[in-house]
């Protein structure tokens, strides 16, 4: 075993330096004892803040505080993201110069007023052979009549490639709760999880655990939406004999019971078909659905607030 | 190290949260995405030591947490974690070597990504590896083209400090 009194060496000098019996600790090791509390402290007070999150998060003194803390930094984000605009406008007119921009803008336009008059029709007609005909297909012209629009735009983007959720910069004091379906131009986009005064989050349609009772308006098809390969969704739950083509329109399905009512009203869309085929092994139909909505452009969007609360 | 250093620290973290929260995570390059707070996190913590890593880590991850509405306390775990690890690099073995900033940031993108992959699964939520290892090599890709510049940046507003003022545990000799 070594001796405490060991004789260290300087090579320079080629002398021996006594260590002192009685020398005092250097202040260093203090220093890492308290590095080291630190650590300990601030790991115990995450893990913590952890639990008390897991176990209630959608309320209790910690969501309020996150409440507060969100409003205070919403200003910031705002100012980030308003800085941050013009860039991602010239990226986005980059990468959108493959054809004529303005041509392209033109008819995506036309396509978009001609998809959700098509769309409007189609429910609109489907919901009238079975319910209550022209009345309903008014209403879905525009947004369902129970509900407000309540215009707002993304702050912040998912954090981790697990989690597909955004941050709106709308909240408790816009009306928004929990569950209320968000919307773009181009369809249904997911619903809020999570409610603060000034800010919501969405968990988007194309998280792990979303999931919508959709249907097919043109055949009357319904399913469960859920996310597919590759951006695209997957329309579940569709016997093998039901009639599903290319081109379909699927909106929303809304409540079909009054006693498990949906969280998204009838009618918005959601996307269209671009495969269904039937497989041996497979219990229902694989039908594979392209969203309207830009999951990866998100801006503007529109949280749709019932106009008598559930 | 002084108030004056904190202050600054602080400012150039929350300003690199606010930031990564608002627009960075939105720029994916091949399923690849650069992570600003990181790459300033480990540009902080090598050039200020480990308790600045560790605290700095935990506070940007709140602010990332609180702003994105995720669970309080994840973010932070992660990057008090990284923070100190960072910092103790900084002050031993890393210290003065010009490929540190790299290696760290390469070192903890990874580290960091799987660490946010264990937690999610530890807390019962979908933690799908694939997308992962997808954004794994872009992501290192883009957080080391972004390591020069802000670590630039940091070292002219933190001065390197002398090498007493680190805090090592090893003591030097001669």
């Amino acid at each position: 075993m070594a001796s405490r009194d060991r004789t260290a060496r300087v090579a320079v000098l080629g002398t021996s330096v006594q260590r002192s019996r009685n020398e005092r600790r250097p202040p260093r090791g203090r220093n890492a004892q308290l590095r080291r509390a630190v650590l300990v402290l601030l790991v115990l007070v995450a893990l913590v803040l952890l639990t008390v999150s897991f176990r209630s998060p959608t309320s209790g003194a910690l969501h309020t505080a996150q409440g507060y803390g969100a409003t205070v930094l919403r200003p910031f984000q705002v100012a980030a993201e308003r800085v941050a605009r013009p860039f991602r406008d010239a990226y986005d007119y980059v990468t959108g110069l493959t054809g004529a921009k303005s041509e392209n803008e033109k008819l995506k336009r036309e396509v978009r007023q001609l998809r959700t008059q098509a769309t409007a029709n189609l429910a609109g007609a489907r919901r009238a052979a079975e319910l209550e005909a022209l009345m309903r297909f008014e209403n879905l012209r525009s947004f369902p009549k129970d509900y407000t629009p309540v215009n707002t735009t993304v702050i912040s983007f998912p954090g981790t490639p697990f989690a597909q959720q955004v941050t709106i910069a709308a909240g408790a004091n816009s009306g928004i709760r929990i569950n209320t379906p968000v919307v773009t131009a181009d369809g249904l986009i997911g619903r809020v999880t999570n409610v603060f005064p000034s800010t919501s989050q969405v968990t988007l349609l194309n998280d792990e655990e979303s999931s919508v009772a959709a249907v097919d308006v043109t055949h009357g098809v319904s399913g469960i939406i859920r996310r597919g390969p590759r951006g695209t969704f997957i329309l579940d739950r569709v016997a093998k004999e039901a009639k599903v083509a290319k081109g379909d329109v699927i909106v929303t399905r809304g409540t079909v019971d009054r006693r498990y009512p949906s969280y998204y009203p009838y009618g918005i869309q959601i996307g269209t078909v671009l495969s269904a085929s039937p497989s041996d092994i497979a219990t229902f139909l694989s039908v594979q659905v392209t969203p309207y909505a830009r999951f990866d452009s998100l801006d503007a969007v529109a949280a749709l607030v019932p106009k008598t609360p559930k | 190290m002084s108030v004056v250093d904190g202050l600054k620290a602080a400012a150039l973290l929350f300003v690199a949260a606010i930031f990564q929260v608002s627009i960075f995570s939105q720029a994916r390059v091949l399923a690849g995405e650069p992570d600003l707070l990181l790459v300033m996190l480990v540009a902080v913590a090598l050039l200020r030591g480990s308790m600045f890593g560790a605290v700095g880590g935990f506070f940007a991850g709140l602010i990332v947490d609180t702003a994105t509405g995720a669970k309080l306390g994840l973010t932070s775990l992660v990057l008090t974690l990284a923070g100190y690890w960072i910092g103790r690099y900084g002050e031993t073995t890393g210290r003065d070597r010009a490929h540190a900033p790299f290696l760290s940031v390469a070192v903890v993108t990874v580290l960091y990504s799987f660490g946010v992959l264990v937690l999610h699964f530890v807390l019962g939520e979908p933690a799908p590896a694939a997308p992962l290892a997808r954004g794994l090599v872009p992501s290192i890709v883009l957080n080391l083209i972004l390591t020069a510049p802000v670590y630039a940046l940091v070292r002219r507003l933190l001065r390197p400090l002398d090498r007493g003022d680190y805090a090592t545990e090893v003591q030097l000799l001669g």
